[in-house]
């Protein structure tokens, strides 16, 4: 998908250079490494709610860094994001926005409407979702897919979560998502097919929420 | 090779520029011998890709004249590659490279050159035994085409009909 705009809103650190010196190296094998990444993906928005690990090879990626941008969020983007797709980072994180600049050529932007692709790391004080791009009736693959870090995928408020990919209901717990998220989330389902796509990220693990999956909370 | 990898003052952006043109300009063959003379026996430092070489495509734009209107002259293969020398502290070199044609081979050895003349314990080695003879050779060989050409030239005149 090309952005709409030519002119993207950048980033004050996109107008600096890229610091190579402290640049993380991308995958080790781009081509496998990334069909990997893909395929975890998708397989974690098929099956709503199902933990899927991310085996990323990212030599020299600190866990602990500064940071602090989870292994699964920072291989997810490198994987997806390529020089159509804008991308919105929350907080200025240098590392990630050096890497998705130099590896995938991905331009950043600040503007909600333009994102392609989305890392939230602070859930509490996220943007309202629908000023991100829910797509239209006609193209409705045109819309934000959302990268959130939460603070655990399998201890924090129960959900039971109904849909395609979903045989009868699935249990999901997810730490640090406000209540707001889920309330906004539900306002949007009348605007099916329209709609935005989810994951759920914590260290080298996801959950994919995609917009049909019906989300109760108890 | 650990602290002595750590780069000196960045180079000016002009000095660079003019080595990377030299390093795109020179054939594989004689940038390796030029590289083994420049490091004579001593091991480089190891390296890390930071975008292992690769092949694609730029299209190359001319202006008519050399300075009318842009047009698409044609695409050529590119290859480009990215590395960074390992240090134990301090900052690291970072040596590119991006040349027409596939060899991938010849991408690593200029961007290896690259982060070596970066690099305090080479620099001067390599401005010497790598720099100094690659451009000559290409000077020489620009002066030898040029000699060619001039051979060929041909002064136009008029008879004038003397009354």
């Amino acid at each position: 998908m090309l952005p709409d705009k030519l002119s993207i809103t950048l980033h004050g650190s996109n107008v600096a250079g890229i610091d190579l010196a402290t640049l993380t190296p991308g995958f080790s094998d781009t081509v496998h490494d990334s069909q990997g990444v893909f395929r975890a993906l998708l397989d974690a928005l098929s099956r709503p709610g199902k933990i899927v690990s991310i085996d990323a090879v990212l030599p020299g990626f600190e866990q602990d860094g500064e940071t602090h941008v989870p292994m699964a969020a920072f291989a997810a983007l490198l994987a997806l994001a390529d020089y159509s797709t804008p991308v919105l980072l929350q907080h200025e994180h240098r590392g990630l926005s050096d890497a998705l600049r130099f590896h995938t050529g991905a331009p950043l932007t600040l503007d909600l409407a333009q994102a392609v692709f989305a890392y939230l790391h602070d859930a509490e004080s996220m943007p309202p979702l629908d000023a991100f791009s829910l797509g239209d009736p006609e193209t409705p693959e045109n819309a934000a897919m959302l990268f959130i870090r939460v603070d655990s995928l399998d201890h924090g408020t129960p959900m039971t979560w109904r849909g395609p990919g979903i045989r009868d209901t699935q249990a999901v717990h997810i730490a640090g998502v406000p209540a707001s998220f889920w309330h906004e989330r539900a306002l949007l389902a009348s605007q099916f097919p329209c709609g935005i796509d989810c994951y759920f990220v914590h260290g080298g693990s996801v959950i994919g929420l995609p917009r049909t999956t019906r989300v109760e909370v108890a | 090779m650990s602290t002595s990898a750590q780069t000196s003052a960045p180079p000016g952006l002009a000095t660079r520029r003019e080595w990377l043109a030299i390093l795109a300009r020179t054939p594989r063959a004689r940038m390796k011998e030029a590289l083994d003379t420049a490091l004579d026996g001593v091991s480089p430092p190891e390296f890390d890709w930071l975008r292992a070489p690769d092949i694609g495509l730029a299209m190359v734009r001319g202006r008519v004249g050399g300075s009318g209107d842009a047009f698409n002259l044609g695409e050529v293969t590119v290859t480009r590659a990215t590395l960074r020398l390992r240090v134990r502290e301090g900052r690291a070199a970072v040596g590119v490279a991006v040349h027409m044609g596939r060899d991938k081979e010849r991408a690593t050895l200029a961007a290896l050159a690259d982060a070596l003349l970066q690099t305090p314990a080479f620099e001067a080695r390599m401005h010497e035994h790598l720099l100094a003879p690659l451009a000559a050779r290409i000077t020489e060989s620009r002066a030898q085409k040029q000699a060619r050409a001039a051979a060929t030239k041909v002064e136009f005149f008029t008879m004038v009909r003397g009354d």
